[in-house]
């Protein structure tokens, strides 16, 4: 018989679900809050939560009748107990234990971070996957920056990790701070398309922590702040932000921001002891077409091999990632089912905390 | 169902089309798209068959210019910024709706998103309709992005193919993206208080660096410490973006004895970290939310009630509900601002 795993994420603002097998994707659903003009600039708890209710038995039905599936030929299980938002989490997990518990399967909790880490290795075969390791992973999103070492699967240290903002974030506040709404990271990578790039022309920005590195920390509230004080002198000069300025400063944050990164890699691949075989990244900036070119560069030169996750529509949250990166803890250590009387959400989850499983 | 080739399409006859509550297929500069007349009720229904669209998701529309558009929604200055300089173009701009659209056009909670497509037959025909259209991808929801007439008619059924009045043919669309969705409607939530908060007492401090910063976080604490663990302690923190409110917080938590690392909690809305001291702190910041009630939806009230040190940032947007918790908390209002000098910060603190 087939192993189906069902995987539900309501960490932030998507309702997902997916079918998987093994590695592979069956179907995967993701209804966002995001692309549905709800309010999103705030994704405030109580909205997060009721649209999640509402929309959790479509999304999952939806998914099962793509996979021409029903509940009773799943195996097993995948809910995300966190990172995530406290509201919005425990609309998956009440959904996950409830099906559970009236069709009796195994229930799975799995950290949303790792999902993200692990994505990149979406319909790759487990024989392969054992080749990617050790693995170098990164995650950027609205709510996560970090580099971590992967020595296998479930052997994760956290390398670095940022000290204020996260990376999505920033490219928000960026996007605010430019008059270009939200959210920043899609915005900025589309106005950011018009600059012509011109060598003459310097980035009036700081780069982020420049030549400490090796504090193994990202930092973008200097950045941050230091656009907003360049906007406003622009202003108090001219008055306004006229187009090109908005066009060469969305290009100029964007580029630090990613610059940042960049160095960081750098850095950790010159002065990491047990060289990694790939580099996985994951999570919603990845999809930034302009990061995708710096990482290809730096994997180019390292010799690394660089996977991304299979479609763009891996990066950004979604379930089928949480179903994958569940197969791959069975098949690698023997994942432990949780009791489902007793789950519940860990909005602080951290990646080393492996206990869930 | 009609497929006429673009060099023959007529405007009057689109226009007829979308007047009888047709269901019109057109190219735009990013994809296909499946037109009807947005203020048209059974026009929208008919497109909601046809897309065998979800309840409650909305459509964005099409509109010829900016004029058309500001008779549809409320643009505030981030959205006139987008209209002003970058559309016509791919970019669905979200604002807040007038609500004079067809039901199900615009979102459940008020807003509705609008394009100005660079595409001469569309603007033209809009123009010429002089009512918005709704511009949504001419594919069935979830199935395949048409850059192509079968792309559409291959992922069909023969019912769903029989609501299409007409398709303009232009052959095969450059494969641009779909276009940018971007949400404005959350400035208007940044829209603070005019004027100051009124202060008791206020103190000022000219801070040079990050670190002054920190270290007036911990003198300010010393003079509050002795009611740690009676009363909830709320620090509430106005500054623009980048000011130093998650600094000043980094300085509290020192003191406090915090071994974690005090993050943004931009996203996660509410941070609880454990302290060396009998009472733990709070870190929550409002950029995100969009009504001051909202703070209370992360349970402000149970954090007051613990006798927890409270940090809250963007505390402008939520002063009245602080301000309701001013006789249960001691509130301790800080403004930080900026000064002409790179690193320097002019921070005001005071009781509230």
């Amino acid at each position: 018989m087939k192993k189906y795993i069902l995987s539900i994420d309501t960490s932030c603002d998507e309702t997902a679900a997916a079918i998987t097998l093994d590695t592979k994707v069956i179907a995967s659903k993701v209804w966002s809050q995001a692309s549905l003009h709800a309010k999103f600039g705030g994704v405030y708890p109580s909205l997060a939560k009721r649209k999640h209710e509402e929309r959790i038995d479509f999304v999952i039905n939806q998914t099962l009748k793509k996979a021409k599936l029903e509940i009773k030929d799943i195996s097993a299980i995948a809910v995300t107990v966190g990172p995530g938002l406290a509201p919005a989490l425990e609309v998956g997990i009440q959904k996950a234990k409830e099906l559970s518990l009236a069709f009796k399967k195994p229930l799975f909790a799995v950290n949303h971070v790792e999902a993200h880490l692990l994505s990149p290795l979406i319909g790759k075969s487990f024989e392969e996957i054992k080749q990617h390791f050790p693995a170098l992973g990164l995650v950027v999103s609205g709510g996560n920056t970090q580099l971590i070492f992967a020595k296998e699967p479930g052997k994760y240290k956290i390398i670095a990790e940022t000290i204020d903002d996260a990376l999505g974030e920033a490219l928000d506040k960026g996007a605010r701070a430019l008059g270009l709404g939200y959210p920043g990271g899609p915005v900025l990578e589309k106005i950011a398309e018009e600059f012509k790039v011109n060598k003459n022309l310097k980035n009036p920005l700081p780069l982020p922590f420049v030549g400490q590195e090796k504090l193994r920390k990202f930092s973008y509230s200097g950045l941050k702040t230091a656009l907003v004080r360049l906007i406003e002198k622009i202003k108090k000069e001219k008055g306004i932000l006229k187009k090109e300025d908005i066009i060469s400063l969305a290009y100029f944050y964007q580029e630090r921001a990613f610059n940042h990164i960049e160095r960081m890699v750098l850095f950790i691949l010159k002065n990491q002891k047990e060289k990694p075989k790939s580099l996985l990244v994951g999570g919603g900036v990845i999809a930034n077409n302009n990061l995708r070119k710096k990482l290809r560069k730096i994997a180019k030169s390292n010799n690394l091999k660089l996977i991304f996750p299979p479609h763009k529509k891996y990066c950004g949250d979604n379930a089928a990632m949480i179903g994958v990166a569940l197969a791959i803890n069975l098949k690698e250590r023997s994942a432990k089912d949780v009791n489902p009387q007793k789950i519940d959400r860990i909005p602080r989850l951290k990646l080393t905390e492996s206990k869930i499983y | 169902m009609k497929v006429t080739k673009i060099n023959k399409a007529k405007i009057s006859q689109i226009c007829r089309i979308l007047k009888n509550g047709g269901l019109v297929i057109m190219p735009t500069e990013t994809v296909y798209g499946a037109f009807v007349d947005a203020t048209n009720p059974k026009a929208v229904e008919k497109l909601n068959q046809y897309k065998k669209r979800p309840f409650g998701k909305p459509y964005s529309v099409a509109v010829s210019d900016q004029k058309m558009a500001e008779r549809y929604v409320f643009l505030n200055e981030t959205a006139k910024n987008l209209y002003q300089n970058f559309l016509p173009g791919p970019l669905t701009v979200i604002s807040k709706s007038k609500g004079k659209v067809a039901k199900g056009v615009e979102s459940e909670t008020g807003t509705l998103g609008i394009r100005i497509p660079d595409y001469k037959l569309v603007i033209d025909v809009i123009k010429k309709y002089g009512k918005p259209l709704t511009a949504t991808s001419a594919n069935q929801s979830y199935k395949k992005t048409p850059y192509k007439v079968s792309d559409i008619l291959e992922n069909i059924s023969e019912k769903q193919k029989g609501l299409i009045d007409i398709i303009i043919d232009a052959g095969t669309l450059p494969p641009n993206k779909p276009s940018t969705v971007i949400d404005t409607t959350g400035d208007d939530a940044l829209v603070l208080r005019r004027g100051d908060v009124e202060i008791k007492d206020k103190k000022e401090f000219l801070s040079k660096s990050e670190k002054e910063t920190e270290e007036l976080a911990k003198e300010i604490w010393s003079k509050f410490k002795k009611f740690e663990g009676q009363r909830a302690i709320i620090f509430a923190l106005e500054g623009k973006m980048g000011a130093g409110k998650t600094i000043f917080t980094k300085g509290l938590a020192k003191t406090l004895g915090v071994k974690e690392e005090i993050v943004s909690p931009t996203y996660d809305l509410l941070i609880e970290y454990q302290t060396q001291e009998k009472v733990s702190l709070v870190h929550i910041d409002t950029w995100r939310m969009m009504e001051p009630s909202e703070i209370e939806e992360v349970k402000l009230k149970d954090k007051i009630s613990d006798h927890s040190v409270i940090a809250i940032e963007w505390a402008d947007k939520v002063e009245e509900i602080i301000r309701k918790y001013n006789e249960e908390a001691i509130v301790i209002w800080v403004k930080i601002e900026y000064t002409n000098k790179e690193n320097q910060r002019k921070i005001f603190w005071g009781m509230l």
